[in-house]
């Protein structure tokens, strides 16, 4: 019966749609679970220990946001990001109270990034770092 | 239709009709609507002064048009005093400071606004303050502050003052990066409504956006023509982060097409193969 | 296909699925004017199928506490591969419950699907309704997002006008005064366990009362009298069979999945070009429990009850309102008593109905533009 030819073919293309629809399904299901390799590491950045006097904060690029290196009067050596936690902006280093301040809105952060005072509502996120044969290498 | 229903039937109504009434019944007492009030309560300084008439109320009405107010920022951030107690919302003692005087105004403003006191106080608006010089309330208002932009360089602002010549060069040398940010800042906004993490992205526009507007304060047309050079340099930075991610887009929505299609086309092959069996 | 054969005989041999198949599918008999609006149900079921799916996978990175449950869903949206197309399919699959949901009533109620003997059916799917509506406000809380805290807070409220109960069993509700972490773990219990396993078993439930009683015949487009069947005669228990009628396998399984695959293209077409429409930008903010947004509305199936609310000066009897209505509804068929069932002829229903529908739909655009 010529029903039964069209019954064919029409099942034919039902079976291979149908397929084609269950891997569409599948596949992003499958992306969705796999394990992650871990997070693509940042470029680490180098920089000579001279380079960073005592009291002083050097202003660098590290994962396409502004951070900063200090190195207090007390010798420690911290690297922090220099994205303000309130709204964004760069904080700016204040040599003279040896603290950071954000000239936005004045939120002002202690050396290790704690907040002292003004609106941030979070510290300074730290960024890891290794000393090692007069070298600094962040990240 | 047959008898033992209909009898059954006058019982129900009457139970719905008493159901009704009962409802209607208890609310006689009437009870005041309830909006949806926000949970959070608002200082004593804006719950009195907000009942006041005319000088002493108007701050408040102001006020909540204001890009403070959108933020939570309330009359004691500016002039002290204890927000929640309304015996020492005005007590000196407790750090109330009132209104500044003049020359006060942009060392009451920059306790919150460092940078841009700075620039301001270097700059030929600044050695002009309390001689006729314009200060922060002269431009911005003092408490229907809105968030700035080039609008507030206007010829009836500047006239006041002087001709109009030297602000239109600022102006001017500022509206071509002005009209990238906000550009910039329309597309962030889309993608936020969309569900795009732009939290990087929308504070590496704002500490941009600060920076460029801070300048002006400095009103040096030269230090601002030069310094937005480096300002369109981190703009194209943000622009090309969302052209990556508007092309992301654009594939989603190819692929959707795709997945539409082909939806469409088991329809129509499971409604012909039923045609065969019918 | 010989080892096919082996493989059924061997399964037959043990249940006789033989006989299964030609019960439940090949001589599963269903009316000859039967139409599409039959197919709603087994939409209704890959909706929910699929909510289940997309809700686990979602439940493998989302967390549910107050300080990480907005940063676990802006992770999925951004970092997971495909993380937004599970958020959104299961987003957008919520509310097409809902539409599909209320297609499906429209045509029970028009065809008078809930007359005698299926008054049952009427009142489980109505217990389904209400359940659907629990779980899409539960579900609402769970991004922590600006909206989904004040929406949450604004419908919990509205249980403070119950006199006497009110203010308490709005604080049982939430689990705390004000919307805060309790409320999550709660409602975040409610939607993954509780509501679906309720709904999983009512849907049991409706399909066993289905089968069991057997599929009412539409009121029209019949060929002839003999098949709109004879009226139900109340004095012993059948099962309303249609001798002579359409077999469910394949004819009518085709037909339920050419609903499905339509249903599926308008869903992607939602999830893919208009997503949108479900979402706020204070959808993507952070809750803030001290700072309202200022045009918070609930979801669009909620819209008529929240402008009603606002009509009415007191709460009370906005809520009252409301109840009767639903009341009302859901005792549909012990109120409609008339056997009549094509809708043309009961001209006091059909007003009703459609000033009823006329009526929910002007108060959601009302409540829209309000």
């Amino acid at each position: 019966m010529e029903n039964d030819g069209r019954r064919k073919f029409l099942g034919v293309c039902l079976a291979g749609a149908s397929v084609a629809a269950a891997a569409a399904a599948a596949y992003p299901v499958f992306r969705y679970l796999a394990p992650r390799s871990d997070a693509q590491g940042a470029k680490k950045i180098e920089f000579a220990a001279s380079d960073l006097p005592e009291g002083e904060a050097k202003f660098f690029e590290y994962a396409g946001a502004s951070a900063v290196l200090v190195k207090t009067s007390a010798g420690a050596v911290i690297a922090l990001s220099a994205v303000c936690t309130h709204l964004g902006c760069i904080v700016q280093w204040e040599k003279a109270t040896q603290d950071f301040l954000c000239p936005c809105h004045a939120g002002r952060y202690a050396p290790d990034g704690t907040v002292l005072s003004g609106p941030p509502p979070r510290p300074l996120a730290k960024i890891p770092f290794t000393v090692a044969d007069g070298k600094i290498l962040v990240g | 239709m047959t008898d033992h229903r209909q009898t059954r039937r006058p019982y129900l109504r009457g139970a719905l009709a008493a159901l009704l009434l009962a409802s209607c019944a208890l609310f006689a007492a009437p009870q005041p609507a309830r909006a949806a009030a926000p949970e959070q309560p608002e200082t004593v300084c804006i719950q009195c002064h907000g009942t006041l008439p005319d000088r002493l109320g108007a701050p408040v009405k102001l006020w909540r048009t204001s890009i403070h107010s959108e933020n939570g920022i309330s009359c004691n951030a500016c002039h002290g005093g204890d927000p929640k107690d309304a015996a020492d919302a005005m007590n000196r003692a407790r750090g109330f400071l009132g209104a500044p005087k003049e020359t006060d105004i942009p060392a009451f403003c920059g306790r919150c606004h460092p940078g841009v006191m700075k620039d301001y106080l270097a700059s030929a608006h600044g050695k002009k303050l309390g001689m006729g010089g314009p200060h922060c309330v002269t431009c911005h208002g003092n408490h229907q502050v809105v968030k700035a932009s080039l609008d507030l360089i206007n010829e009836k602002s500047c006239t006041r003052c002087h001709s109009f010549e030297r602000a239109r060069a600022i102006r001017d040398a500022m509206q071509q990066t002005e009209g990238y940010i906000v550009g910039i800042d329309r597309r962030i906004k889309g993608f936020q409504a969309e569900g795009v993490d732009t939290d990087r992205l929308g504070k590496g526009l704002f500490a941009v956006r600060n920076r460029f507007h801070t300048l002006f304060h400095d009103v040096d047309v030269a230090r601002v023509k030069a310094e937005s050079a480096q300002i369109n340099v981190e703009l194209g930075k943000l622009d090309r982060d969302l052209i990556v991610i508007e092309q992301a887009r654009v594939k989603r929505k190819q692929a959707g097409g795709f997945a539409i299609a082909g939806a469409l086309l088991l329809a129509v092959l499971f409604h012909l193969m039923k045609k065969t069996f019918d | 296909m010989g080892l096919f054969k082996r493989l059924y005989d061997w399964i037959d041999l043990r249940i006789g699925a033989r006989e299964i198949v030609k019960k439940e599918l090949t001589g599963y008999l269903l009316p000859r004017n039967i139409n599409e609006w039959y197919s709603l149900g087994s939409v209704l079921l890959v909706i929910f199928a699929l909510q289940v799916a997309t809700g686990m996978l979602l439940m493998v990175y989302y967390v549910p506490d107050a300080d990480k449950a907005f940063k676990s869903v802006t992770f999925i949206m951004n970092e997971l591969p495909y993380g937004w197309l599970i958020r959104l399919c299961h987003a957008v699959g919520s509310n097409m419950m809902v539409a599909v949901l209320l297609l499906h009533m429209l045509s029970t109620m028009m065809m008078k699907s809930y007359k005698s003997p299926r008054e049952l059916n009427w009142v489980t799917g109505f217990i389904l309704l209400t359940l659907v509506q629990g779980i899409s406000l539960t579900g609402y809380l769970l991004p922590w997002s600006q909206l989904s805290f004040w929406a949450t807070t604004v419908a919990t409220n509205s249980a403070a006008a119950i006199p006497v109960a009110g203010p308490y069993l709005v604080e049982f509700l939430r689990g705390s005064k004000l919307v805060g972490p309790p409320t999550l773990g709660r409602f975040f219990a409610m939607h993954v366990g509780v509501i679906p396993v309720i709904i999983a078993g009512t849907i049991a439930a409706h399909l066993f009362l289905l089968k069991r009683t057997g599929i009412s015949t539409p009121p029209f487009g019949a060929k002839d009298a003999a098949e709109t069947g004879a009226p139900w005669q109340p004095e012993s228990y059948h099962y309303q069979g249609h001798p002579g009628g359409i077999p469910f396998f394949p004819n009518y399984a085709l037909q339920d999945l050419t609903s499905i695959s339509v249903y599926f293209a308008v869903f992607l077409a939602v999830v893919f070009y208009a997503p949108n429409l479900l979402f706020t930008p204070d959808a993507f903010v952070p809750a803030n429990p001290f700072q309202t947004p200022a045009h918070i509305k609930p979801e669009w199936y909620f819209l008529a009850n929240y402008q009603t609310l606002k009509i009415f000066p007191s709460e009370l009897l906005g809520l009252s309102v409301q109840a009767a209505a639903m009341t009302f509804l859901a005792l549909l068929p012990f109120i409609d008593r008339s056997p009549e069932r094509n809708p043309l002829k009961r001209p006091l229903f059909l007003v009703c109905a459609i000033g009823g529908i006329l009526l929910w739909l002007g108060l959601t655009i009302w409540g829209h533009f309000s």
